[in-house]
This record gives C-alpha cells, structure tokens and sequence, in this order.
C-alpha cells in the first residue's frame, strides 16, 4: 500500500539513481567531445567539430597493431576462459564434492585481489621462470583474472539447472557425452554467452594487468595510459571513444542473442 | 491500534462467557461491495460480507479465485479498488497494514531467519518498546499458548521443523494482540497427518483466544474442520456463504458442489407437470427447492448417498449398469459404474459392497431427498 | 531403474580413473590455472621479500632488511600506506551510503526498468578504468568542460580541483561504484519480501524494518561489497595518475616504481607481500563468515 512518504522516498531514489548514471557517463562524453574537436588542444565550448582526429586515429598504422594486439588477447582469453569456467562452474554449483567450499572460496580470490598488485607479482614470476613478457604473456594474466568472473557468471545459470534432469537422461538410457550435448549445454547456453561476453569485453578493456604483463607488445588501453601521461593528443579521447562505442556495440548485439536464446526456450 | 493486551491463555469460563456476549455484538469487520482490479481484470470483483466478533470465517477458492488479494485487502497490503471496508465501524480502506489491529500470518510462514525464536515472537513487543525482561515473559506466555516448551527460546528459527515454525508464527501473531487474525493457508506445506493436527490445534486455540480468525484455503475439507462459516470464492465473487452443514448439504451452485469433491451431476430439463427430466430423457426425481430456477439445472447426487440396490430394497432413482472399476478408500469403497453413455461414482461402506467386483451387472440407486438441484 | 544404468553402476564401482570425484575433475583446470597463475607469483613474491635488498638473490639468501627499510623512520613509503588504506577505507563507506538508495531501487523501485538500469551500471566496467578517468581530466581540466562552460555562463569559472589529493577519492569512488553496487543488490535481492510485509504488519515502521530485517539480512552482500571495494582501493593506482597528477603516491605505485625503474625488487616484494597479508587475511576473515551458495541461489 503506498503512502505519502513512500512515494517521496521513490521519487528521492530515481533522482539520485539518474544523477549517478549521469555521472558515471558525464566523462565518457567528455572524451567523445574532445576527440571530435577540431585542433590540438581541447577547449569547451567546442568552436569547431571535426571528424580529422577520428580520421587520423583509424588511418594510423600503430593504432592498427593495438587493435590487433587488443583483439587477438581478448579473443584468446574468451575461448580458454570459457572452457575453463564452464567445468569451473560445474564444479562450483553443480557437483557435491569434497573441496567445493574451499574452491568456491579460492576462486574469489584474485577477484578480490588488486590488478595491478596481480599484475607486477605475475611480471616477477615470469621474470623468475626466464619468460620474456609479451602478449601472450598478458592472455596468461588476463586469464587469471577473467576465468573467476566467468566463472562466477555461469555458476549462476548453474544454480537454476535441475540435477534430476541429468538423472533423468541417464535413467532413460543417455551416455555421459549425449547428456552434455543434448541436456546440459541447452540449458547452460545463456550462461554461457554472456559469460563469453564478460570474458571479451574485460579482457578488451582491462588496463593494469596488460600494463605490466604485455612487455613490448601494447594494448589500446596501454596505449592511451602511456600518451595521457606523456602529452595530450586527440587521438587520445578520439581511439578511447571508440574503444568504449565497439564495447557498447558488442553488450547491444550479445545481449540481444542472450535474450533472445532466453526467450527461444522459455517459449519452446 | 487497540494498547490494551490479552493475557494469554484465558481459562476456559472467561473465553466461553466472553465470546457469548461478543458474537451477538456488530460486526468486527465489514466488507461492502469491495473489488479489486488490475487493469482490465478484476480480483476481486464485489464481495459483501459481515464478519462477527470472535467468528472463524474461512474462505476457500481455486487458485486465482482472488481469496489472496481479498486477504491482502483486509490485512492493509493492498488497498481496494472501490467497496468499503470498516473494522469496528471505522473505515479501514487506506489503513496502511502496520497501522491497522490486525495480523497476517503468511503462507510462507515469514520468520526473520536471523532472530531466535524468543526474538521473532518478541518482534511485536519490540515495536511498542516494551522494556526486555517484560517482553520476554510475555514471549513465554505465548510460547505456552502455543505448546513450545519454554527450551526453544533461544533456538535457531531456521532449525524448527515445519509444525514448530507454524507454532512460532502463531505465538508472534499472538503477541501483536490483533482484533483480527488472518491466516493465507499457512498448513499447506505440511504433511497431511501434521495437518490435520494443526487444524485442530488452531480450531482450539480460537477457542482460548475469542478473538476473530480470517482463514484462506484451497482445501474445502480443512475449512470444515475449522471453521464457523465457510465462504466460497469463484472467479472474484463470494458464490456462497454459511455454515460447514449448509454448504455440505445445500450447495448454491454447481461449482460449490463439485469443489467440495466427486459429485455425480447430470443436466436437467423442466418437464410442463413441474417435475425435472434428464437432458437424455428419463424422468429424475428430486427434493423440493424453494428458489426460483430456469428451465434447466443441473441435479447433484454424492458418490457416498448413491448406493446398490438389490433384493427387496428400494430408492426413488434407479438406474442398471455395469461396474468398471473400483477403488478402496480405507473403511469405504468406491466404484465407477457405467450405465449407457454416463459414468457413475458409488461410493459405500466396505462391508456393504463385498463380492461386488469389475464386471458385475448392478442396480444403482438414490432417493430424492440426496438430489440435490442447484441452477446453472 | 533400466538395466542399461545397472550396468552402468557396476562399471562406476570398480576401481578405474572414475574414482576422481566429478567435481574436482571438473574444477582441474581452473585450479591448475590458479596455482600457476596466482598462487606461484604470490610465492615468488614472498620470497623475493626475503633476499637480499637491490639483489636477484631470491631462495639463496634470508633477510628481514627489506621489512626492516619499510618501517624505518627516514624511509617515508610508510605513508603511501596510509594513504592507500584510507583512501581504500573512505571509498568503501561513501560507496556503501551512495550505492544503498540505488541498490534497494533496483530491487524494490524501478520494476522492469530494473534490468536496463543495471546494464547502465554495468557497462563502464567494460571500458578501462584509464579512458574514463580522462574523461574527467577533460572535465575537471582548466578550458575544459567545468570551466570552460561556467566561463561560458559568464561566470567565474570551475574551481581547481585536478590534481589534488580529493580528486583522487573522487576518481576511485567513480570507478568502484560498481563493485559496491552489485554484489549490495545481490545482498538486498535475497530478502523475501514476505518478511517485510509481516514486519510492517506486525506494526514495524519503516525504520525498524530496516534496522531490524533488511540491513541484517542483506549484510552478506553488502559486506562482499565493502570487502571487494576495500581490496580494490588498497591497490589503486591509475586514479592518483591520472586525476592526482602525482599529489599522492598509493603503496601500489611504490611497488611499480620499486619493481621498475629502482629494479629493488627484493623491496617490491616485501611492500606487496604487506599489502596482500593485509588484504587476504581480511578477505579470508570476511569469506570465511559467509554461504555463497545462498548468496549466488543454490536452492
């Protein structure tokens, strides 16, 4: 039953909620507008719009290998990390097993960790093993990180799997192989699209753990870092704009596969 | 909000003189031409009922026939779309539910799993500011009223078995002191032997209490246990309203019939003499109504007043057919028996059905006074 | 049962490689991704802590001198200590009172919306930390967004707030909002709202049933939330690059610059392996206290 101070209290929560949103974008604009601006150096107001640095960033053959480097890495770490974290999330979720608790528990940890702490112990470690960084390097650091999430985000699809299912199946008859095929993955499929998702896309956009693992080899937000502290262009808001437009692409167009996979079998 | 307390349990002379002089008293709670919708479709759809003081009114429904939203409504959850409510003569419409004299005990029971039980009957007390040690002698009280030992106080509410946790939600829903008690079938996740022993044990302990109690259930046979009147609900409407006896054996609609359980019903016609004929022909002859019915209705005769008739016994409605299949019920039996395109249930005492067995050919049989004719 | 699985359980029974339960099997290659990859640098780490300071000395010498640099007076990295604590401390109560109101409109408020507003949320993760926070440089910047358009108001102009030790605590508030606000509404969504609704009509007012119900019941999540904010902050360092132009040096650019251009490592070591005590042995604390399996939904 609503009262009056309710819905005051509603009204207070959406006016914080939108500021905060706003907030949260305000700088993501920022850096659109300046890499749109013509000249230099940045001044607000704009005086002129110009598409010359978005121009300039895309024709730039260094920037192409940042690309390429940045793609290849997180479309590496999308694959092994989802094989990894689907059996993960299995093994957190789905069996009863002895060590379950400890894992569960040992898997938080390099979430729970500080990347660039993570990122300077792996640069030792490697260091240590005589391994020269570079980006394949950086697949192992990210894959540190991003297996844990992932498999964070499939465990939770897990949870609302019914074990008797799998019963089920094997009463009927099933091999182990058929049930994984025809049972299990159905059903784990929105699972794990979008823990392929979270996989890319942090993988695309981490800055700390490359920082320090890549070596030689340069990322697109490794990049950015270096030219922010060194001097200002506007190739630098401009390739961040972008960066952060093919993420944003990315969530729309996976999103839309998810909810559709999610729709598909609730109607079915 | 009512202060004054209770204090449990009354003896039993005091509960019996007080309720006596309460039930002729106005109604504790008065519901006039309440509805609820949502958008097009409406919950509750025009419900009128007077509830008196100290009364134990149950409401039974399908699922969707809006007795939740109706409880809802009466507990201060959701308030109504038009209709009056009033409690004591007050209007009580927009009464938000912690304001109002009355308590819910839910379907899922709604224990804090993060207090004890001592804490969780205590949790009322603690919102008047009742000192502590006051609040846990009452919270004593009420978990003798209840039948927990005194050990449980500071037991884990989530390590309580299922008819302890009802107990609890009892003894804090108690310890609110409310003129009305609610209760969304809070039995029916319990096992049936479990069952019926709360049933029982709640029937008494509103006999202790005196105070009012609202119950909802889809089980038309735990309002009979319980309750003083029994309503049932269809569709949004109240279809009938009365005592257990009334709505057993003068059901006002089909719908009440048959949710009652397996009935034999069979389409009726109106014959010019007045009497009624089945739909397929042959005469059918009934117990006098005296409300208005169309031209057809419908006749419900129960499995348990049909019967075989053999030998020199006899009954007003006789129809020959041939026994499909049977069914023990415990100390009755029942049969399904077909007889031309109709099917029959028979239900009798199992020492009056012995040799009987599938196939046999057999006279069934029924007086006018069990056929019951409700219109359509 | 058929006869087919009969079969089948015999075969399980005898000794083979089905004696490894499933569920380690499963989780192998995870754990053997975390032994190599986290728990090995943390090793090396440790023992790096011990040899000898501004040597590669590591498993061939033992030496406390390291820890002994760190808290010496004359030694001033103790204070990035300080620093990256209280900031990490700060963060996690301002998030916990900024992300509460939206966190409980996720749950309770905002009904269907729910699912875009937490994708509005979510999606700055996505982007790294560093192109967000430039963002705000451009913003706070003199001639930039603040300024310049205050200026355009014909006003005074934005005042100077880049590059100062409050820019810093902005900019991390920024980035882990997220980090609180999730695993918070994960917290507050495991409340029934049954419980309310009784509290409420057992005559609880609005704050009672908040002290009483729903910050109890929704403490798990939100102390997952302070936890992994805490953690995070403790080892901040693009925001006091960024945003504090070097105003405050965190313990974690002290372990970049003893890693890197000093090549201490020894010294390196020693400040991270304080770092992560301090970190994991809260987290352990705090992990060890809670059930995941009701937090994440295992019925």
């Amino acid at each position: 039953m609503e009262t009056r101070s309710h819905i005051q209290l509603r009204a207070l929560v959406k006016v914080w909620t939108a500021f905060v949103v706003f907030a949260l974008y305000l700088p993501v604009v920022c850096g659109a507008l300046a890499g749109l601006s013509k000249g230099r150096y940045f001044g607000f107001p704009i005086r002129i719009f110009s598409t010359e640095w978005w121009e300039k960033t895309v024709a730039s053959l260094e920037i192409q290998t940042l690309v390429q480097n940045s793609l290849l890495i997180a479309l590496i770490v999308t694959l092994v990390s989802v094989f990894f974290a689907f059996f993960g999330a299995l093994a957190f979720a789905r069996y009863d097993w002895k060590g379950r608790r400890l894992f569960q528990k040992a898997i938080l940890l390099p979430i729970f960790f500080p990347q660039p702490v993570l990122g300077l112990a792996l640069l030792l470690w490697f260091n240590a093993l005589g391994i020269n960084p570079s980006w394949q390097t950086a697949v192992i650091a990210h894959l540190v990180w991003i297996v844990p999430v992932v498999t964070l985000v499939i465990a939770i699809q897990v949870y609302s799997f019914d074990p008797t299912l799998e019963e089920a199946a094997r009463d009927l008859g099933a091999s182990r192989w058929f049930i994984l095929k025809e049972i299990t993955l159905p059903i784990l499929w929105p699972g794990i699209w979008s823990g392929a998702l979270f996989a890319f896309l942090l993988s695309w956009g981490n800055f700390p753990l490359s920082l320090y693992t890549a070596g030689v080899d340069s990322t697109i937000p490794k990049w950015l870092y270096s030219k922010m502290v060194a001097g200002y262009s506007p190739m630098v808001p401009a390739l961040g704009t972008m960066s952060t437009l093919s993420a944003a692409t990315l969530l729309l167009a996976g999103g839309l596969v998810i909810t559709l996979l999610r729709r598909r079998r609730r109607d079915v | 909000m009512s202060v004054a307390m209770i204090s449990p349990p009354l003896s039993e002379a005091e509960t019996d003189a007080g309720a006596a002089t309460l039930a002729k008293a106005v109604p504790v709670l008065q519901l006039v031409d309440v509805r609820k919708t949502f958008g097009d479709f409406a919950a509750v759809d025009g419900i009128d009922v007077d509830i008196r003081e100290g009364e134990f009114v149950t409401i039974v429904g399908p699922s969707g026939s809006g007795k939740t939203t109706l409880l809802r409504m009466l507990a201060g959850m959701e308030a109504p779309s038009s209709g009056y409510i009033t409690l004591r003569g007050e209007l009580i419409n927009d009464v938000p539910a912690d304001k109002r004299p009355t308590c819910l005990v839910f379907q899922s029971l709604a224990l804090f799993p993060h207090k004890t039980v001592g804490e969780n009957i205590e949790f009322p007390l603690k919102v008047r500011k009742m000192p502590a040690a006051e609040r846990k002698r009452r919270a004593l009280d009420f978990m003798r009223m209840v039948r927990l030992p005194e050990h449980y106080y500071a037991k884990n509410v989530m390590r309580c078995s299922g008819g302890e946790k009802q107990r609890v939600a009892l003894a804090r829903a108690f310890a609110y002191d409310p003129d009305v008690l609610f209760f969304d079938e809070p039995l029916s996740a319990l096992d049936y032997k479990l069952k019926k022993v709360l049933e029982k044990e709640l029937k008494d302990l509103h006999r202790e209490s005196g105070k009012t109690f609202v119950y909802i259930t889809h089980s038309l046979e735990e309002a009979m246990v319980m309750s003083d009147r029994v309503g049932v609900m269809s569709r949004g409407r109240l279809v009938q309203i009365g005592t257990p006896e009334d709505i057993y054996t003068r059901p006002a609609t089909r719908f009440v019939a048959e949710f009652f359980g397996e009935v034999n019903s069979f389409p009726v016609k109106r014959m010019p003499d007045g009497g009624w004929t089945l739909a397929e022909g042959g005469p059918i002859i009934v117990a006098p109504v005296d409300t208005a019915m169309g031209d057809t209705a419908t006749v419900i005769v129960r499995p348990e007043t049909m019967r075989f008739v053999t030998g020199p016994s006899r009954a007003d409605n006789l129809i020959s057919g041939k026994i499909y299949n049977e069914y023990s019920l415990g100390s009755r039996m029942q049969y399904q028996v077909h007889a031309g395109e109709r099917i029959y249930l028979v239900e009798v005492a199992r020492a009056a059905a012995s040799g009987l067995v599938a196939g046999d050919a057999v006279t069934i049989g029924w007086d006018a006074r069990d056929a019951i004719l409700v219109g359509d | 049962m058929s006869v087919l699985t009969a079969s089948h359980e015999e075969a399980a029974a005898k000794p083979s490689h089905l004696a490894i339960p499933a569920g380690l099997r499963a989780a192998a290659p995870v754990i053997l991704l975390l032994v190599l990859g986290f728990l090995a640098p943390l090793v090396t780490v440790a023992a790096y802590a011990f040899a000898t300071p501004k040597s590669f000395d590591v498993f061939r010498s033992f030496t406390l001198a390291n820890f002994a640099a760190i808290v010496e007076p004359s030694n001033t990295v103790w204070t990035s200590f300080v620093w990256s604590l209280s900031y990490a401390l700060a963060t996690t109560i301002l998030l916990a009172i900024i992300a509460y109101p939206i966190a409980y409109g996720l749950n309770r408020m905002f009904g269907k919306w729910a699912g875009l507003v937490s994708v509005l949320f979510v999606f700055p993760l996505f982007v790294s930390e560093n192109v967000r926070l430039y963002g705000w440089v451009l913003f706070f910047i003199k001639n930039g967004v603040l300024d310049g358009g205050l200026k355009w108001l014909g006003l005074a102009g934005g005042p100077e707030v880049l590059y100062t030790p409050g820019a810093i605590l902005f900019g991390m508030l920024y980035v882990y909002l997220p980090f609180m606000l999730f695993p918070m509404t994960l917290g507050l969504a495991m409340i029934p709202k049954d419980l309310v609704d009784a509290a409420r009509d057992l005559g609880a007012g609005r704050l009672m049933i908040w002290r009483e119900i729903e910050l109890p019941l929704a403490m798990p999540g939100i102390l997952i939330g302070m936890l992994l904010t805490f953690v995070l902050g403790a080892g901040a360092i693009a925001e006091s690059k960024i945003l504090g132009g070097q105003s405050v040096i965190t313990i974690a650019q002290d372990i970049e610059i003893a890693f890197t251009y000093a090549q201490n490592w020894p010294l390196g070591s020693a400040l991270a392996l304080l770092l992560v005590v301090i970190v994991s042995g809260l987290a352990l604390f705090i992990l060890s206290r809670l059930d995941l399996d009701r937090i994440l939904g295992r019925r």
